[in-house]
């Protein structure tokens, strides 16, 4: 038998979703083929520090006070490639003699970390630099989908329906924000102004940020809010009767771009109670955290295939979704989220999520052609080895006939 | 004596070899389902309740592992060789089955299989050894003297299992007592143990130990999961051993 390749799982994170990566986290190791893979935890903590130990796969552990955890270990990532070529972490513990250098060589990181810091591309990009192979899009892609406005632009250069905004930048220091230019800028963006509008920050993944304005007052004060997260902001025309609809999408083996089932998410109010409920831990018999992934969950906070889209819209969210895919040249599991207009059944791309919560996996488990959370593991990582291993090519001065200092 | 009742099943998946799923003491075949239908694509799930647990009514008073073997054997199609994966309690019945009816079983997985003895410290035995003399002497109290230690004496002693197993009381003392030893070496399919590392009701001591005896195991312990939450957290890790295992079992 080959040798054990290590994957590490970094979670957690300098992000507003650091809790739910925790989850993803733990899921995917949970979802690791243990006769290919040793699954390596690794915990970034919200100060931005990272740690490792076995204590970080117990659900109930967490909020980890890291810095006072006795079993766990500090870790930082070794950005210089060793002569062996495996990538590695470093430890350093207090002993008798000092301080004490051990290294944790593994094969493989698995970012699984929502918003900032993780999934925008940044994280990518040093795994890049390091020449470390990780699962997933690459840096451009992450950064990309992480670009709300970057990323309807180049879903319209695709033909893919979206809706109009309006980007407004963080006004200098000092200065305000004019309702008069607002006001017109508003109008060439949409023709006329009909309230309500949605403001949202433009780089962050989740709901954080995110508000509705009912006068031109409350979209000052929304963008305002939205600035308080991010220096660019975008307006969009508000979409009655809402209903959302999800899908995953990855290339499969074979090359082919597959998508998985649509699933609809409850809404936001239901999705209280149902925190209320289960999350908080009140119901007796209700699912209990080191219990996850529980298929209960999972169909509690959506609806799977729901029945009542149409094969027009069916096809509309899976073609979509694809030409997004392959536009911004994106990998790993990615879920892409559609807006629908519940009476006129018109639809809309809204964002795409290079790292979605639980890799999206119960989304690949419901597919017409179902893929369990077991081989979508194995097929990430495998095209994450592919992908790092394709990315430069040759890197030595003499393939580029740039050689300056010649041995000998 | 009227023929006995049949074992409730469910079955998930319409093609490909059986599998026989048997769950632990204090389930019922929904305790499996999680892992089962990760087969639901490849092979016919049949997850049923074993007497006395959801929807099976009881075998007589004190039926043994051996009892529940033979009924097993009758319920399942004659010229049909199982493949028969047993949490806990289930692997007891497993293992029986294999032992008697070689020619009847493919393969077995024991998913934190009970059925040996454990190995216990000396101060744990003469422990036990002397709650036992209390409780024959609250029984022999009861008997002569009609008090009513010996309900006092399963309160405050008793384990939970023993405590809610109603009418399968005898079952569970003439399992947790039994011995499966000589089986175990009488197993002559291959078999596949899996055990949690942080399993305190079947340690990977008991895997280790039934690995020694069978003539053809192999025995996998997974990191970080225990006795029960092997079979939800666990699902995946359990689904790829199982599949990579039955993947080597020519007839499965």
């Amino acid at each position: 038998m080959a040798a054990q390749k290590v994957i590490a799982v970094v979670f957690g994170g300098r992000s507003v979703e650091h809790d739910v990566s925790v989850l993803t986290g733990l899921q995917f190791l949970e979802a690791l083929d243990p006769t290919k893979y040793t699954g390596l935890p690794v915990y970034i903590d919200p100060l931005g520090q990272w740690w490792t130990g076995s204590a970080l796969t117990k659900r109930s552990r967490y909020p980890i006070a890291a810095g006072t955890a006795k079993d766990l270990t500090q870790l930082t990532l070794d950005l210089a490639t060793p002569a062996s070529g495996r990538p590695q972490f470093i430890t350093f513990q207090k002993g008798l003699m000092g301080e004490k250098r051990t290294n944790i060589p593994f094969d493989l990181i698995v970012p699984a970390i929502h918003g900032s810091n993780g999934e925008d591309g940044t994280l990518q990009g040093l795994l890049e630099f390091a020449d470390i192979p990780y699962i997933g899009c690459r840096s451009l892609g992450s950064a990309a989908t992480m670009h709300k406005i970057f990323a309807k632009n180049a879903a319209r250069a695709a033909g893919i329906n979206v809706l109009p905004e309006l980007s407004v930048k963080r006004p200098a220091k000092g200065s305000f924000l004019d309702p008069a230019t607002l006001e017109a800028d508003l109008k060439s963006a949409f023709g006329a102004i009909e309230f309500p509008l949605i403001v949202k920050p433009c780089n962050l993944g989740s709901s954080v940020g995110v508000g509705k304005a009912d006068d031109m007052d409350a979209v000052i004060s929304s963008l305002m809010t939205a600035f308080r997260l991010d220096n660019e902001a975008l307006v969009e025309p508000f979409v009655a009767n809402l209903v959302e609809y999800n899908i995953a999408v990855r290339r499969a083996p074979t090359g082919a771009t597959v998508t998985s089932a649509i699933e609809r998410p409850v809404r936001e109010a239901e999705l209280l109670d149902f925190k209320n409920k289960y999350l908080a831990g009140g119901a007796p018999g209700g699912p209990k955290l080191d219990a996850a992934p529980s298929e209960g969950m999972v169909s509690l906070n959506r609806t799977l295939n729901p029945s009542e889209l149409s094969d027009k819209q069916n096809s509309f969210i899976r073609t979509s979704a694809s030409k997004l895919f392959d536009q911004l040249s994106l990998a790993g599991s990615v879920r892409v989220d559609f807006l629908c207009n519940e009476k006129t059944g018109e639809i809309w791309l809204n964002e795409a999520n290079t790292i979605p919560g639980s890799f999206a996996y119960f989304l690949w488990e419901a597919a017409a052609k179902p893929i369990s959370f077991l081989t979508l593991t194995d097929e990430l990582i495998q095209e994450g080895f592919a992908l790092s291993a394709a990315r430069l090519g040759a890197t030595d001065t003499k393939s580029g006939g740039a050689t300056i200092f010649a041995a000998g | 004596m009227k023929s006995p009742a049949p074992w409730h099943v469910e079955t998930i998946g319409s093609t490909g070899t059986p599998l026989v799923w048997l769950h632990g003491w204090g389930y019922d075949h929904k305790g499996l389902g999680r892992i089962a239908a990760l087969f639901e694509a490849r092979n016919i799930n049949q997850l049923y309740d074993l007497p006395g647990f959801g929807q099976t009514p009881m075998m007589h008073e004190g039926a043994s592992t051996s009892d529940y073997a033979d009924r097993l054997v009758e319920l399942s199609p004659k010229d049909q060789k199982s493949v028969l994966i047993g949490h806990s309690y289930g692997g007891r019945i497993a293992v029986q089955y294999a032992a008697k009816y070689p020619d009847r079983v493919s393969a077995i997985v024991l998913i934190a299989g009970a059925g040996l003895q454990r190995k216990r410290s000396l101060s744990f035995k003469i422990k036990a050894s002397y709650l036992r003399m209390i409780g024959r002497l609250a029984r022999l109290s009861d008997r002569i003297v009609k008090t009513n230690l010996r309900e006092a004496y399963t309160a405050r002693f008793g384990s939970a299992d023993y405590k809610n197993a109603g009418p399968l009381r005898a079952t569970l003392v003439s399992a947790v007592t039994e011995n499966l030893t000589a089986e175990a070496a009488n197993v002559k399919c291959p078999v596949l143990l899996i055990y949690g590392a942080e399993d305190t009701d079947a340690p990977p001591e008991i895997g280790k130990h039934y690995a020694k005896l069978m003539q053809k195991a192999r025995f996998v312990e997974l990191a970080g999961y225990d006795h029960h939450d092997i079979l939800q957290r666990g699902a995946y890790q359990c689904e790829a051993l199982i599949k990579s295992f039955l993947k080597e079992i020519p007839d499965a």
